[in-house]
């Protein structure tokens, strides 16, 4: 059997998905041998950036024209396009802004010039081309990666967990830092599959994997407020890493 | 007249592009293209609480999130006189020294290395030279298993806040990463082997500035003052003063904002750092800087790599270094230190893996952004990049494009351009 061909992309973001592909360090030369990476602009030098290919990884938001044109031709030429990270499943920090004046905030940071940019409002890749399977995260776990691979590679697709943060925290059997110290944590609607990291340490989350399928971010609202904390400030903090997302399910 | 044009950099963080203009022998235009999305992060952080800052601003880049935390972490306490305790200030540094060591490992081995022998890539050279690129994959490795024990994770950082930590790490994490530091030890010195094997890239020569923290200890985190070099006089410029570092002005041809200081371009990361403070050239770091046949005044941008792999030695020593004062100050777990937020501004400088990096913010009384300011040290190196590019082109006597290409690519990577980090002041086209 031909390995398969693989491209791997980033759009506007912060390259953090394609940086943990490149910090499976104990597995980076096994996965290379298992399929042929076409495309990967940020390890090579050497890129066929055209021919057709059975996975793409595609990381970041969709942000500019150039972007949007970008991903079009990767979904053109692609089977299989995966959606890697909160950026580019959700829209993640930089979709903050989407109701925000996009023209003034330009003009603010890059002055008169900045109204001459290429630029757009904040899209996740869902809401310009057809995407075959997500992998949450910000950046996404490495473990959920390598999962992916395997899955790909015999023809299946990865199942992830339906649950939230919430219930590792719960199985870790720490304190919890909403109902015992009326923190403001993301966790009982937040996509689990990071091991609670933070409230593991203490720290609240901060829903940077998006909301889980089921969540019920108008009940996470009504605790939190019953609790003495301000509304417009929950919802900002649920609102953070995929306003859209939290939006439709509360 | 004919153009040489990169049309989308490869082996660098981020979209970038390069194109000179040439007119027979004499070079045109030289430009450093950005055609990273606009994220305008800064403006979408007003009116966020103190205690949401950084996990947002850490997003700016993947490669270096622990700078920016922590720079975001330090701007803050800055600005409401946070005193954090001496715990606190060994854990980040010894997290700065993680993401330094991954980012540095990264660089040279994945990103810079290919070059030198000609493989468009790190996993193309693993096919003949297997054990090169293992060293590099173990270095790098190092790095992130000490950015995930102490920061909670490889990639932005989840453990830092303001006044400390959520939880110090176990005294079992620290003898865990003790052993794999002195495995590191011998590995960095294989890598200074490695490098010193490399055929010499000696072909861009240049007066550069130089700026960077100027540290009287030896320390990513610590100093308020930058100093910045030029022919052997220094010139210093409190952290409180950094738009005297940064007054960004427009380029006629570009539209580009790059940053000057007294109306010249300046040079930032590894290598300033070395030129500002030759002093860390003494001691542990003399033999292999002797060996590396590397000499300051640094008149050769791609003395940069070998500035790199001189912090990487010196990295995984000060790391080792401050596991054992931990270990021997009885590390314990301990609450971040107090917060009392007020109307104020703070600044920060901080040396991330690239060079400088700067957060300024204004908070009002309830201790909620009025307005963030952050300088990266990729923007920060755009204006040097450009003039050395031109240097590299009109100091290449052969007039064979692919020959220019090959350089002027070698010497872009050489800055370890962090693309999406130079948020604003580039150009996008």
């Amino acid at each position: 059997m031909s390995k398969p061909r693989v491209g791997i992309f980033g759009l506007t973001g912060c390259a953090g998905d394609q940086l943990v592909i490149l910090n499976c360090e104990d597995r980076l030369l096994d996965i290379v041998a298992l399929i042929d990476v076409r495309d990967f602009l940020m390890a090579s030098s050497e890129n066929d950036a055209a021919c057709p290919l059975d996975v793409a990884l595609v990381e970041g938001a969709v942000a500019s024209r150039r972007d949007a044109e970008r991903l079009r031709a990767i979904r053109n030429r692609a089977k299989t396009l995966v959606a890697l990270g909160t950026c580019a499943v959700w829209g993640g920090v930089a979709a903050m802004d989407r109701g925000a004046d996009r023209r003034k905030l330009l003009e603010e940071v890059y002055g008169e010039a900045g109204l001459r940019y290429d630029a757009a409002p904040t899209q996740a890749l869902h809401e310009v081309v057809k995407v075959d399977l997500n992998i949450t995260g910000c950046p996404i776990e490495k473990d959920q990666f390598l999962a992916a691979i395997a899955h790909l590679l015999a023809g299946n697709t990865p199942i992830y967990p339906a649950y939230p943060v919430c219930t590792e925290c719960r199985m870790l059997e720490n304190n919890c830092l909403l109902i015992e110290r009326g923190e403001l944590c993301c966790g009982p609607i937040t996509a689990a599959g990071c091991n609670a990291r933070c409230p593991n340490l203490r720290i609240p989350c901060v829903g940077c994997r998006g909301p889980v399928a089921d969540a019920n971010a108008s009940s996470l609202l009504a605790t939190l407020e019953e609790k003495g904390l301000d509304r417009q400030r929950i919802a900002a903090r649920l609102a953070t890493f995929a306003p859209e997302g939290v939006a439709q399910r509360s | 007249m004919k153009t040489v044009v990169i049309e989308h950099l490869a082996r660098v963080e981020g979209h970038g592009g390069i194109t000179v203009e040439l007119e027979g022998d004499t070079v045109g235009s030289v430009r450093f293209d950005v055609f990273e999305g606009a994220r305008l992060l800064e403006p979408l952080v007003r009116g966020k609480r103190y205690d949401e800052v950084a996990a947002i601003l850490s997003r700016i880049c993947s490669i270096c999130s622990v700078a920016h935390s922590l720079t975001s972490l330090k701007a803050t306490e800055n600005a409401f006189e946070v005193r954090v305790s001496p715990q606190t200030e060994l854990l980040r540094e010894l997290l700065y020294r993680g993401e330094s060591i991954e980012s540095h490992a990264l660089h040279l081995f994945l990103l810079a290395l290919p070059d030198y022998l000609d493989y468009p890539s790190a996993t193309a050279l693993a096919a003949d030279r297997p054990a090169a690129v293992l060293l590099g994959l173990r270095l790098k490795k190092l790095g992130n298993s000490i950015q995930e024990a102490i920061g909670g994770r490889a990639i932005h950082p989840v453990n830092a806040v303001p006044g400390g930590f959520g939880r110090a790490p176990a005294v079992e994490q620290l003898i865990e990463l003790r052993n794999g530091l002195i495995e590191g030890v011998a590995d960095a010195k294989a890598a200074i082997d490695l490098m010193a094997s490399l055929p010499a890239a000696d072909f861009c020569h240049s007066d550069t500035i130089y700026a960077a923290l100027r540290a009287n200890v030896d320390s990513y985190y610590a100093g308020d003052e930058v100093a910045v070099v030029s022919d052997g006089g220094q010139t210093i410029v409190p952290a409180a003063d950094y738009r005297t570092l940064t007054n960004e002005r427009s380029v006629p041809h570009s539209h580009a904002r790059h940053s000057r200081f007294q109306g010249k371009p300046f040079m930032v990361g590894s290598l300033a750092r070395l030129s500002v403070n030759p002093g860390r050239l003494s001691g542990s770091l003399a033999a292999p800087a002797a060996r590396l046949d590397f000499r300051l005044p640094a008149g050769n941008p791609m003395d940069n790599n070998k500035a790199q792999a001189l912090e990487l030695a010196g990295d995984v020593e000060r790391a080792l270094e401050i596991i054992e004062q931990l270990l021997r100050a009885r590390i314990r777990d301990e609450p971040p230190a107090p917060v009392h937020p007020r109307a104020a501004t703070g600044t920060a400088i901080t040396e991330a893996p690239r060079g400088l990096l700067i957060h300024s913010y204004t908070y009002d009384g309830e201790g909620r952004i009025l307005s963030a300011d952050v300088i990266t040290p990729t923007a920060l190196n755009a204006a040097s990049l450009e003039a050395h590019l031109r240097q590299t082109v009109e100091q290449c006597a052969e007039r064979d494009d692919a020959v220019i290409a090959k350089r002027l690519q070698m010497i872009a990577r050489a800055y370890d351009p962090c693309i999406s980090c130079s948020a604003h002041l580039v150009r996008r086209r």
